[in-house]
């Protein structure tokens, strides 16, 4: 077999060190670490491309990709779940019924003139609803993480998610896809575009506005919650800024507001009188303070810090943080440039930067299937139900502070997760594999219990009333015009029938293949070659040497030649454990 | 046949085992019926290991719990001129005395509370209180306001436990991702959140290379060492997890909402040597800034329910005198309600401690409702390290200065 590239992590000298490294210190190696960090990784095929222009033109080819051609990207087609009775979408349940009983419908539902449960429907349309953007959003989850993969421009997607963890919302809070999915896009078209204009967007951004209450910050009654979080989270960081600054900046954001998919600003709701923010006064709008605070050079270094942590290493000295804000002031909050100066730089090729990123779930996902060849996000395990498992649910991450990220990806049960998602991936359960979508849960027995006779009541009881909780029993007392427990199975329903299915394949790639175009003719070789392929950080000795008596033993020989025709399976069982070792969760 | 039922068979009670101590008694005990497996030899090495049975629970409620809303201060007028709108009215109230009452959602409280097992700690906080939901919890896992500290007050309070932090599993942490609260400097927290998913998927030939994964003994660099570490862990703990939480779903009442906690009663019941737990609820469902009616009557409600629950669990498996479960959140609302019908961060909270070692009733004095701090705030009474000062000193039994640095008065609602 050829020779392979080795592990070639920088001299110590590198760490910190910005400058630029030189051509004839590139290799494949570094090609791969370059690939892994700015995008999610690859086959060997399009590492030894990048390794072939040099390191300055690789590194140009990833940061400046608007021009290069994206032809696998496919634009998200709806289920058609949404139409426009649901534009003022209610907060509540209650605000729904209240709403109803106020006008006579709500969300273009009429009450029922007579009979029992006269806001039955009404119930079922708000149930309705949110289980459909739920749904949608798990197919907006599996439409991103499809261009992740089949993108050409990698690092537009590796920072559009840095900028959905960074600047968070949540489906959840949210309750429409399509705001989601508008701020994806968003996400994507200023992916490394100017900072300061990224800023902006977001607080006119309708996901973004309601998901920090904009609609409640008026004049002379602002809300707070965007205020703090766009200086706290976005921006600057805590402590560089009084709370006097949070009221001020609430004040000059009043006003602000969406109109369904619209930003619009409501000039008698803007407070225009003048503010003291930061130290400067004037009759700031929003925009106004979201300058100011670009100009604050704490903004800059916050910011570049962010940006590196995600892509190259968590750990960051003060020194290092200070270069990089400096960088990223100078281009005036052009991401480029930055991207640019650490892509290329010693410290990224470092020994501290080898090896020192813990891959996110998503990441971890979406390489582990550029790493096996196969073109698309598998259907079998579900890439939502996966992801979740290792600890982040792509379009609701946990809190407006994102996902805390780095070491907190790792604790003994995300780290199982990892591994048994690999397996989930390699030898999908195809029988024993159940759609989650077509599932109410716990739900699920309302509609047996209906379909087998029972009427609403009696379906929806626990079995044992004397052990229902105080909130079951204030329920059955207080609902008489609707049943919100049955709203939530029929409205599982009504969603499930118009969702277009995700596709249920497994994933398709073949390892047999793989290894002997890789050279590999002994069991041996072939682990060696899986190891070289899928991992950055190299195996342990005792590792490798284990995986190669576990794979004799399954071949039955030492001979890929003898066991060609039956091997996959246990190559797969063999990358799986590959894919399960602590240094496959490094890059 | 499970450990515990093992274990009645010799005819011991859980107590006398503890009096006999040592490791090596259960396995000869359980060396009588056959070969031990693995995760029984485990379990019953467990129950040698918690000298004391005093277990901790900390349920945190993040987002920022109302607590004027939770424990109302009904008999004061200043309250509903505050909130006139979301104030909870006196018929709504579940009536302490002639000032306080439960929040009606607190049913569950309430009963506990009458039993005489409820501590309330009013106007808990600090002083120069931050308003950022992720600063001023990082003060209370750290205790350390306005400063920090590389360990949580847990982790350290595992250390004063357990200076050598040779205590296997003594931290558990029931979340996605570990709490900066059990962080400590040698104890491995076992961290997880579903059982069921717990436990490595491996097809039988798979089993010989699995211990061989971790093998690495030259890490590149301190993530990787990390990641070492947690993969020896995460080895150890998932089978005796999964095996706990399958025999505790066997007997559970399934009609109890006990949210997180149920996988609490699931190690305790497993004889766990585990002191302390930490629950942190998910989501963070308490930042009411609007409409928070029925949100926090809602939310109050499941918690209330899964206290009670929890204790009715912990009755049932025998063990309801062992543990004290403390409920706190990162601070407090806004007294007057804002126009969004909801409530802004603020300061001072309430906070609950409870358990059958605990004597019921109020402490801490309630912060004035007429006199605010710091735009329209409560003004904290009662020194968040109190209380962690009376949880670690009065019932865990160990020096709370080597926990928080200096010495904080107890507030006393320890049984002696």
């Amino acid at each position: 077999m050829a020779a392979r590239s080795q592990w070639t992590p920088g001299p110590h000298a590198w760490h910190d060190d910005l400058a630029p490294l030189s051509a004839a210190d590139w290799n494949y190696d570094r090609a791969a670490h370059l690939l892994a960090h700015a995008g999610f990784g690859g086959t060997p095929e399009e590492i030894q491309a990048l390794a072939d222009l040099g390191v300055d033109a690789a590194v140009e080819r990833l940061v400046h990709y608007e021009g290069q051609p994206n032809p696998k990207l496919q634009p998200f087609v709806e289920s058609g779940l949404w139409d426009s009775s649901l534009a003022e979408f209610p907060d509540s349940r209650p605000e729904a019924t209240d709403r109803a009983e106020e006008h006579g419908a709500s969300m273009g539902i009429a009450i029922k003139p007579a009979g029992n449960r006269a806001l039955q429907p009404v119930s079922d349309r708000f149930f309705y609803w949110l289980r459909a953007t739920m749904l949608e959003t798990r197919r907006l989850g599996y439409w991103w993480a499809n261009r992740m993969l089949a993108t050409t421009h990698p690092l537009e997607e590796k920072m559009a998610l840095l900028w959905h963890g960074h600047f968070a919302t949540h489906e959840n809070k949210v309750r429409d896809y399509r705001k989601m999915h508008q701020q994806i896009e968003l996400f994507e078209r200023y992916a490394t575009g100017n900072l300061r204009d990224l800023t902006i967007e977001v607080a006119r951004n309708p996901a973004m506005l309601y998901f920090l209450d904009a609609q409640f910050n008026v004049k002379g009654a602002p809300n707070e919650n965007f205020a703090r979080e766009v200086m706290e989270l976005f921006t600057m960081g805590v402590g560089n800024y009084t709370e006097t600054d949070v009221r001020e900046c609430a004040r000059a954001f009043t006003g602000w507001y969406f109109d369904d998919l619209e930003f619009k600003v409501d000039a008698d709701k803007h407070d225009a009188a003048p503010k003291t923010f930061l130290g400067r006064s004037g009759d700031f709008d929003g925009v106004d303070v979201l300058e100011i605070i670009f100009e604050q050079p704490v903004t800059a270094e916050f910011l570049a810090g962010k940006i590196y942590r995600f892509l190259v290493r968590d750990e960051l000295s003060p020194a290092l943080r200070a270069k990089l804000g400096k960088v990223l002031r100078d281009a005036d909050f052009e991401v480029k440039p930055l991207l640019t100066a650490i892509f290329r730089s010693k410290d990224f090729y470092g020994p501290a930067s080898y090896g020192g990123h813990i891959k996110s779930p998503v990441e971890h996902l979406v390489a582990m299937m550029k790493h096996l060849g196969a073109d698309s996000i598998p259907g079998v395990p579900d890439f939502n139900q996966s992801t979740i498992a290792m600890g982040q649910h792509l379009l609701n991450p946990p809190s407006v502070a994102g996902w805390a990220g780095d070491r907190a990806w790792i604790t003994p049960n995300l780290l199982i997760a990892r591994g048994n998602v690999a397996r989930d991936v390699l030898i999908p359960d195809m029988t024993g594999f159940r759609d989650w979508n077509f599932s109410a849960g716990t739900d699920d027995v309302l509609g047996q219990r209906l379909r087998d006779g029972y009427d609403i009541g009696a379906a929806t009881a626990v079995s044992d009333p004397a052990s229902m909780s105080t909130f079951d029993r204030v329920a059955l007392e207080r609902d008489e015009k609707f049943n919100t427990r049955i709203s939530g199975y029929i409205g599982w329903e009504q969603a499930a029938r118009k969702l277009i299915p995700t596709p249920r394949d497994a994933a398709r790639f073949d390892l047999s293949v793989m290894v002997a175009a890789g050279g590999a003719t002994s069991a041996a070789e072939a682990v060696d070659y899986l190891l070289w392929r899928l991992l950055r950080v190299p195996a342990a000795g005792a590792t490798r040497d284990a995986l190669v008596k576990f794979l004799t033993n399954e071949l039955g020989t030492d001979s890929l030649e003898r066991a060609k025709s039956y091997m996959e399976d246990a190559l797969r069982m063999t990358a799986h454990l590959v894919m399960s070792t602590p240094e496959y969760q490094l890059v | 046949m499970t450990t515990n039922e093992r274990l009645r068979d010799t005819g011991l009670s859980r107590r006398e085992l503890l009096q006999l101590g040592a490791g090596g008694l259960g396995l000869g005990l359980l060396g009588g019926v056959g070969p031990v497996p693995p995760v029984l030899a485990q379990a019953s090495r467990a129950v040698a290991a918690n000298p004391t049975g005093k277990i901790l629970v900390v349920f945190e409620w993040f987002g920022g719990n109302d607590g004027l809303n939770t424990v109302v201060p009904y008999g004061d007028a200043n309250y509903y001129r505050h909130r006139p709108t979301i104030g909870i009215k006196e018929a709504d109230v579940i009536k302490i005395d002639a000032q306080f009452g439960w929040h009606k959602s607190m049913e569950g409280m309430k009963h506990l509370f009458d039993d005489g097992k409820v501590a309330i700690v009013h106007g808990v906080g600090y002083d120069q209180p931050s308003f950022s939901h992720f600063t001023s919890m990082s003060f209370w896992h750290t205790a350390a306001p306005n400063s920090g500290n590389e360990y949580g007050w847990v982790g350290r309070t595992a250390a004063a436990l357990d200076s050598s932090g040779t205590r296997q599993n003594l931290i558990v942490n029931i979340s996605d991702s570990q709490t900066l609260a059990v962080k400590a400097a040698k104890h491995v927290p076992l961290v997880f959140i579903d059982p069921t998913k717990f436990q490595r998927g491996l097809f039988a030939q798979e089993r010989a290379v699995v211990d061989t994964l971790a093998a690495q003994t030259t890490p590149v660099g301190d993530v990787h060492r990390y990641v070492l570490e947690v993969t020896r862990s995460a080895a150890q703990a998932s089978e005796v997890v999964r095996a706990a939480w399958d025999r505790y779903a066997a007997t559970a009442n399934a009609d109890l909402r006990l949210l997180d906690l149920n996988k609490v009663v699931a190690l305790i019941e497993a004889d766990f040597p585990t002191q302390l737990y930490y629950v942190p609820l998910r989501g963070s469902l308490f930042d009411t800034h609007v409409n928070q009616a029925a949100p926090h009557d809602r939310q109050l409600q499941y918690c209330a329910d899964a206290i009670e629950g929890f204790f009715r669990e912990l009755r049932r498996i025998g063990r309801a005198d062992d543990v004290v479960l403390y409920v706190h959140s990162e601070f407090g609302r806004r007294v007057p309600e804002n126009t969004s019908l909801g409530t802004d961060h603020g300061t001072a909270q309430v906070n609950f401690v409870i358990g059958n070692a605990i004597k019921g009733g109020q402490y801490g004095k309630p912060p004035s409702l007429s006199d605010l701090v710091l735009g329209d705030n409560l003004e904290s009474t009662t020194d968040f390290r109190r209380v962690y000062a009376t949880l670690i000193e009065d019932w865990l039994g160990v020096d709370s200065k080597k926990v928080l640095g200096r010495p904080f008065e107890s507030l006393g609602f320890v049984k002696a």
